[in-house]
């Protein structure tokens, strides 16, 4: 079923996608190759809006229904694309998700949301485009890896808003990693040094959720931090080129810059080491901090080469890709209409549950500056950062940002550091 | 970076090199501690390492004798000579007369001219450029502890005093120990040989527990307050990426020969926090008043995730820090052949490990610095430790700007300049920054 061993459909997660939808195949293979793709947009802000247009621009694609939590953010995209059914509030996306007239939904919510949405898509039968990060919790990795398994037995097609699984130049670029191109890797970096924070300011008259939903980056319980947020693109590249996840992790970060009340409590920053098998240590970088150097992308340095991962091998095996540039979103969208079109589904629900696992273990040793086995982690630590199902906008306070020493999660490796040699 | 870059030679050290080649053996060796006689130490800074380190130089040659110490405290001097005078591994040799305990913030100049042949240097590093130049130009050998600047202008000043200890045949040797370790020397010709192919990642790291936190002694003033918690103070510890991960950092330069290229790194200080001693230094300094008592928690970060690029394009990681969590202390190099714990063993296509004599590398520091005195051979590892320390600097500047910085800018462009000068150092007010932000700007 899997690459390799480390998916275990376990108990938790299993229990939150039950018995197979009796609708099974309903709209599985498009015989008729002129019937439209029918698309929900389960979270309409700036990405959703995004992916919405891009999915109105394929051929034989018609987007169906809109869900929000909140009204102004379904009302421009619903003008704009001619939308019928707009749905709007906590128990939107359920509602949009029973429609009968939706044949896939992008799930583009606040990231906190998504493993809970991706299981109940897969559970409604709905093909998905599934944003990263998938998951920010080490449950919810664990709901979208048994979702992920159940889309492939319900051949629904799970495609990832991770932006190099859709982009030919790094699929080409991987291919010849895998091959050999680069020889064994020996060292390997990516970051995220976005040089930018976007904080939302607060509305005096909206509740604490509401607000800090709006601006969800700033809260780790919705966005998992900024290294789940955006970083997870290039923490896959790594696991992609080392074709494994990494075993340890060590990682520091604080909150340096950003501290006021509009910043949350995440981090501004997170420099962390991964060391994947056989003990090859690579560094992860990201900062959100104004007026830094901007850095994004990665490098992988092996026995025989460097690459940069998107479309250079420098080396024995010089190459550059020259084939056409895409943007990953539309391709990753075209790719999903194609597959329901032709009946033949993709699943990149491994990769978007690796990357957002990989993410969350250098969040988490960050938080806590424990280096720890993603094994004992993974066995042990019974993190949940899963939203209530019966959320509100109401009040929430805000937790203190994490502080090291005091920081912990039942379960956490704290004995076994996988100390080196 | 581009392959081009990758390929030819690793070796980096530019003009410096080509300077202190021009330099040596211009002058001829005049210095009057070479051959058999007694050699006369001077220790100048009492503190801990001051103690261990003139005890490892008396230890380091029995042709060795303290006549001297210095340090900002007078209380120090005679602590340290008592201990050394009870101490039963070095009967005779300590000959400290009264008026050779120096005190005050003018101590470095008073040793430096007195009648010892040798000092040793243990003070907080803020000061050791102006102190090693002084000793240089009075004519004395040097052991210097490690960071010898806090600064750009204090490693300036090193390179400029290890130019002059050249010419005038002075030697200067530093503790970064490792350089000394005899596994980890044999280990580097191998390295440096291509044993284990072209170099292409690392990793150093010293990330441990916390520090000491001093209160007010009585009568003490603020700046002499500070200086008793040098570690605390950028200016005068550099920070701990420049105090104490110089060393791991120090090996990742001897791996590549040289010092990077460019320079990336983020740092912060998320727990260090000493409120309630912070308080109450700033009660007994401000009659009372706990007003602006954070400046007393000191400026220094908690850590920094540092990333150094070499001359070919290798990309390296430093990790350091102080805080809760899992200790790091060590190097790992790798390269197209294989890969070294950079200590005295490496695997890959061919592997080795060190099997012979492996003295304790802050011992033999000492014994090869004496032999060099005594065979008129002065090892000169000054313009070595500045550029490691600049490159310590260099990260730290990356950690708090928030900037990739290259290698040719630090030498040539920054004028970094924090150290307060030799004037303004009297008892009195303190110096005090505030906790960098991680974006300030770059001077």
């Amino acid at each position: 079923m899997t690459r390799r061993s480390f998916v275990k459909t376990g108990a938790v997660a299993a229990a939150g996608a039950t018995a197979l939808s009796a609708h099974l195949g309903h709209h599985l293979v498009f015989a008729d190759a002129n019937a439209k793709v029918r698309i929900g947009v389960i979270g309409c802000g700036k990405r959703g809006a995004e992916a919405a247009r891009a999915c109105a621009k394929i051929e034989g694609v018609q987007v169906t229904a809109l869900a929000d939590v909140f009204q102004d953010q379904v009302d421009a995209l619903k003008a704009e694309l001619k939308v019928a059914n707009a749905l709007v509030g906590f128990d939107a996306a359920a509602k949009l998700l029973a429609l009968k007239d939706v044949d896939a939904v992008l799930l583009t919510s606040v990231s906190a949301f998504r493993p809970q949405q991706f299981a109940a898509a897969i559970e409604a039968g709905k093909h998905v485009f599934l944003e990263a990060p998938a998951a920010i919790c080490l449950a919810g990795v664990r709901m979208v890896q048994a979702a992920a398994a159940k889309a492939g037995e319900k051949k629904l097609s799970v495609v990832t808003g991770l932006n190099g699984r859709h982009d030919p130049a790094c699929i080409e670029t991987m291919k010849r990693i895998r091959d050999g191109a680069i020889g064994t890797i020996q060292s390997a970096q990516c970051y995220s040094n976005v040089g930018v924070a976007e904080p939302v300011r607060k509305q005096a008259h909206a509740s604490d959720v509401e607000n800090q939903m709006r601006n969800y980056r700033s809260y780790v319980w919705l966005s998992g931090d900024h290294i789940c947020d955006r970083h997870v693109n290039n923490l896959d590249i790594l696991n992609w080129a080392f074709n494994a996840l990494p075993d340890s992790v060590h990682g520091l970060g604080s909150r340096q810059c950003h501290k006021g009340e509009e910043y949350g409590n995440v981090y501004d920053h997170f420099g962390i080491e991964y060391a994947y098998p056989n003990d090859i240590r690579t560094i992860s970088m990201c900062r959100t901090i104004e007026g830094t150097e901007e850095r994004i992308g990665e490098r992988l340095a092996g026995t025989k080469g460097v690459s940069n991962g998107r479309g250079v091998i420098e080396g024995a095996n010089a190459w550059k890709y020259d084939g056409p540039k895409v943007d990953p979103l539309v391709q990753a969208l075209t790719d999903l209409v194609k597959a329901i079109q032709t009946g033949t589904p993709v699943n990149d629900g491994q990769a978007a549950a690796e990357s957002a696992l990989t993410a969350v273990l250098g969040r988490e040793s960050a938080y806590s500056r424990l280096q720890f086995k993603r094994s004992a982690f993974e066995a042990k630590c019974t993190q949940s950062l899963l939203p209530p199902q019966d959320l509100k906008l109401g009040p929430m306070p805000v937790k203190p940002p994490a502080m090291p020493g005091p920081y912990v999660w039942e379960g956490f490796p704290t004995g076994e550091g996988g100390k080196k040699k | 970076m581009g392959m081009s870059e990758k390929k030819g030679s690793s070796i980096g050290r530019g003009a410096l090199a080509a300077t202190t080649l021009a330099l040596a053996g211009a002058m001829a060796n005049k210095v009057h501690a070479k051959g058999s006689g007694i050699i006369k130490l001077g220790l100048l800074g009492c503190g801990g390492r001051g103690n261990g380190a003139i005890r490892q130089c008396l230890a380091g040659d029995p042709g060795t004798e303290v006549v001297a110490l210095a340090d900002l405290f007078e209380g120090k001097t005679r602590g340290t000579r008592d201990g050394l005078m009870k101490d039963g591994n070095f009967k005779g040799r300590v000959k400290i007369d009264d008026d050779h305990l120096f005190s005050g913030f003018d101590c470095h100049e008073k040793i430096a001219a007195s009648d010892v042949d040798l000092i040793c240097m243990a003070t907080a590093p803020g000061f050791r450029g102006r102190q090693l130049m002084a000793a240089i130009k009075a004519g004395k050998h040097v052991f210097t502890e490690k960071p010898v600047a806090t600064d750009v202008a204090g490693c300036k000043e090193v390179i400029e005093a290890s130019k002059l200890a050249e010419q005038k045949g002075l030697a200067i040797v530093c503790g970064t120990q490792r350089r000394h370790e005899m596994s980890r020397v044999e280990l580097f010709k191998r390295i440096h040989a291509g044993e284990i192919g072209e170099l292409v990642g690392g990793q150093c790291y010293w990330y441990g527990g916390g520090i000491w936190y001093h209160g007010v002694d009585a009568n003490q003033s603020e700046l002499e307050w500070q200086c008793k918690n040098w570690y605390h103070f950028t200016w005068l510890s550099g920070d701990q990426i420049c105090e104490q991960h110089i060393h791991n950092i120090d090996v990742m330069n001897w791996c590549f020969n040289g010092p990077p290229r460019k320079i990336t790194a983020m740092g912060g200080r998320q727990t260090r926090d000493y409120s309630n001693q912070a308080k109450e230094v700033c009660r007994k300094l401000n009659k009372g008043s706990e007003q602006g008592w954070e400046k007393y928690n000191g400026d220094i970060y908690d850590h920094i995730t540092a990333e150094f690029e070499y001359a070919n394009g290798a990309r390296c990681m430093s990790f350091s820090g102080h805080g809760p969590g899992q200790g790091r202390n060590g190097e790992k190099i790798l390269g197209t052949k294989g890969a070294s714990d950079c200590q005295g063993r490496y695997w890959g296509e061919k592997e080795w490990r060190y099997q012979g004599p492996n003295p304790d590398g802050m011992l033999q520091e000492h014994v090869d610095l004496l032999k060099s005195i005594r065979d008129g051979k002065p090892l000169n590892e000054g313009i070595r430790i500045a550029e490691s320390c600049l490159t310590a600097i260099g990260a730290r500047i990356a950690a708090y700007t928030g900037k990739t910085i290259t290698w040719d800018w630090l030498i040539n462009e920054c004028k970094q300049n924090l150290v307060p000068p030799q004037e303004k150092m009297k008892p009195g007010p303190g110096f005090f920054y505030p906790i960098p932000t991680g974006n300030e700007k770059l001077m």
